[in-house]
């Protein structure tokens, strides 16, 4: 999802960065000494807090809060407290860059949980490297941003959700005949798009139709359907975002007579259906999170907790992949023991054998999880938890 | 019998007719602008945007209390020509004062940054859907179908492209409009007040805008600050293609550029064999447009010298 607010905010920051960014180094004596005890974890955070994308962020912090207080009620880890110092990147990457700098200057820091999209999780990247503190970024998708040193993610990665989307489409709806829509500017769409078309050929499926738009913000896409629709395929995977797949691509694939499935990555969480909700019917996106599977048992449990700290409000799926991360940190300091150095934790966090709210997971040699994939179904208008794709 | 290659070499052509009547709608905008004051408005796509917002937010409460929602357009209609007015006045008429048709062109870019941020500012970044306009039925002619939305747009089109003739021809303001597209100083010279001629100008174009956000909505029912760009840059390109300043011209432009973007999106790959791919239809639509002028420059239907409009 984070693609195109990269590309956005990249735009609208350049400027506004070079302001505040200024008055970040000017201002910077450093607030640590108080929280730096021995008795206490401190854990940095970057997230995105103001700007285009706050309420990415605004979750995710929410998320960090509650495991935070969650842990600290049970007795904390290795008998000490966790802290968390937390800093807004503004969706910047200029931003992102001085306050993990900030974060690894102060040494009681032992890890680093965000940042929210992907192009400051990218700008990062060479620092946490280079300063050897581990950081996992909840919800950066991007397949760019690994190294398999100290960056990890909570999330799946782009080109795995393309992957999930052929095997739901061969093994769970059974079709044969499967047809793809992307847009060849957007690295978003055309990257999970890719992996689907490799993974439904490994799969027996027949591709019978390959078509592509010059952006991924087109509205017109009939004549590409028009041959999607001639081509015979029972099954459309459009990867694009809410804001094309809503108000475009559906209504028109729809209008042309195309009543096969059609399918898509995260970018759809967020689709406006009220003015035609039957349009929506089969349609099927894959995700982090569901409120409502109840094949995980600790699902519940989060709603529950989550609900009490924020005023009845249902948490999101970046909440729930910020309060996963946190418990990521939690379980690899465990592990790590009394003497938690900043290299040790990075360690455990590699060999972690995780199980939160949004699956269960061990992460892969560049530091991705290779984890359960919530799969929805559009159903009159409201997306429904319809199955969990094991990893 | 068709056979199914027809139907879809039909059906592309319809994708075509759908895309197309919205730009010509927008660029008989351009064109009427342009034939008079020789200023290529670039905030002409953002008084779309303009218009659009207005649905956006009046439909619903007309739906609501019953009336019909596109009489959404009567208030889209005019507020775009408050804006298109307030935007002549303040920026445009100082400038071309003082200035020459260069600071007019430079102008009219800030106008349609100034109007795309302050529509940030006041709506924000985010899309936003518009309900349902217009219901009319689509018409099938066995596997073909064509949706009512065309040829409404096509229709109103035409209207326009008619009415807009017949008023530059035959009444005083028409005139006026000739004359002062003719010669500034000599119109002022023969009584009429040129002001108030380029004023009444830019109020039609920007009335023309505003039917054309209301057509726009109806085909692609969502809204944001950036929309009117894109569709301005495509619709300027077809008021060129047609022969900038005829208006005949901007009806066949618009509908020969959607259906050339329509027929190169199915076809190229196609015809390439892959290599070139639908991604490209965008440069390939400008490319025939540098083509067409290299042979006619002065585009389809324009005339070499003498009678603008």
């Amino acid at each position: 999802m984070t693609a195109k607010f990269a590309v956005k905010l990249g735009t609208l920051g350049t400027a506004f960065a070079m302001l505040v960014g200024m008055g970040a180094c000017s201002g910077g004596s450093m607030s640590d000494s108080s929280n730096s005890s021995s008795d206490t974890y401190v854990i940095g955070s970057i997230t995105t807090i103001s700007g285009a994308a706050a309420a990415y962020g605004e979750a995710e912090l929410k998320g960090f809060n509650l495991a935070i207080s969650e842990i600290n009620k049970a007795g904390g880890v290795n008998g000490k407290k966790l802290s968390l110092q937390n800093l807004d990147d503004k969706g910047d990457a200029t931003e992102a860059s001085n306050a993990f700098n900030r974060l690894s200057d102060n040494s009681s820091v032992i890890a680093v949980a965000g940042p929210t999209i992907s192009s400051t999780t990218a700008a990062i990247t060479p620092l946490a490297d280079s300063a050897k503190l581990a950081t996992i970024a909840p919800a950066a998708t991007s397949d760019s941003i690994e190294t398999g040193n100290y960056v990890f993610r909570a999330c799946f990665k782009d080109s795995y959700q393309g992957e999930v989307a052929a095997k739901f489409a061969a093994e769970n709806l059974k079709v044969k005949k499967v047809a793809v829509l992307y847009g060849t500017g957007d690295a978003y769409s055309s990257g999970t798009a890719q992996a689907f078309i490799k993974t439904a050929k490994a799969e027996g499926l027949d591709v019978v139709a390959t078509e592509n738009s010059s952006s991924a913000d087109a509205t017109e896409y009939s004549s590409q359907l028009q041959k999607i629709q001639a081509s015979g395929a029972e099954f459309l995977y459009a990867p694009y975002y809410y804001s094309t797949a809503g108000p475009y691509i559906i209504p028109q694939a729809r209008s042309l007579g195309f009543t096969g499935v059609i399918m898509g990555p995260d970018g759809y969480d967020g689709l406006q259906t009220s003015e035609n909700p039957s349009a929506f019917n089969d349609v099927y996106y894959t995700t982090h999170y569901s409120p409502d599977d109840t094949s995980n048992s600790k699902v519940a449990a989060f709603i529950e907790s989550y609900k009490k700290a924020n005023n009845n409000n249902d948490p999101n799926t970046f909440a729930a992949l910020g309060y996963d991360t946190i418990y990521m940190i939690k379980d690899a300091l465990e592990k790590a023991g009394k003497d938690a150095s900043r290299e040790s934790v990075r360690d455990e966090i590699a060999k972690l054998n995780f199980s939160g709210v949004t699956g269960s997971f061990t992460l892969d040699k560049t530091g991705s999880p290779k984890k359960s994939v919530i799969v929805l179904k559009e159903e009159d208008g409201t997306p429904k938890y319809l199955t969990t794709v094991k990893a | 019998m068709l056979n199914n290659q027809l139907i879809l070499f039909l059906s592309q052509i319809f994708n075509g007719l759908k895309i197309g009547s919205v730009y010509s709608l927008v660029a008989l905008g351009y064109t009427m602008v342009y034939g008079i004051i020789r200023l290529i408005n670039f905030a002409h796509g953002d008084f779309i945007m303009v218009g659009s917002y207005v649905l956006m937010l009046i439909t619903p409460m007309l739906i609501a209390s019953g009336v019909p929602a596109w009489v959404a357009v009567i208030p889209a209609i005019i507020v775009c020509v408050i804006v298109g007015v307030v935007v002549e006045k303040a920026a445009y008429k100082p400038v071309r004062k003082k200035g020459n048709s260069m600071t007019a062109l430079i102008t009219a870019i800030a106008m349609s940054l100034l109007l795309e941020n302050g529509a940030q500012a006041v709506f924000g970044a985010d899309y936003k859907t518009i309900p349902n306009i217009l219901n009319l039925p689509a018409i099938k002619f066995g596997a073909l179908r064509i949706t009512g939305d065309t040829l409404l747009s096509i229709v109103l089109g035409i209207i326009i492209m008619i009415g807009l003739q017949l008023f530059i021809k035959y009444t005083r303001n028409g005139k006026a409009m000739r004359a002062v597209a003719e010669d500034k100083e000599a119109a002022t010279l023969m009584g009429i007040n040129v002001d108030s001629t380029i004023t009444l100008t830019f109020a039609i174009g920007a009335a023309l805008a505003g039917v054309a956000s209301l057509m726009y909505c109806a085909a692609y029912p969502q809204v944001s600050p950036m929309m009117g760009a894109m569709l301005g840059l495509k619709a300027f390109v077809a008021a060129v293609l047609g022969g900038i300043g005829s208006i005949p011209g901007a009806m066949i432009g618009g509908i020969a550029i959607g259906i050339i973007e329509s027929l190169t999106t199915a076809y190229i790959g196609t015809i390439t064999g892959g290599i070139i791919t639908s991604a490209f239809s965008d440069a390939i639509v400008f490319g025939i447009l540098i083509i067409v002028l290299l042979v006619k420059p002065t585009g389809l239907m324009g005339k070499n010298l003498g009678e603008k409009v």
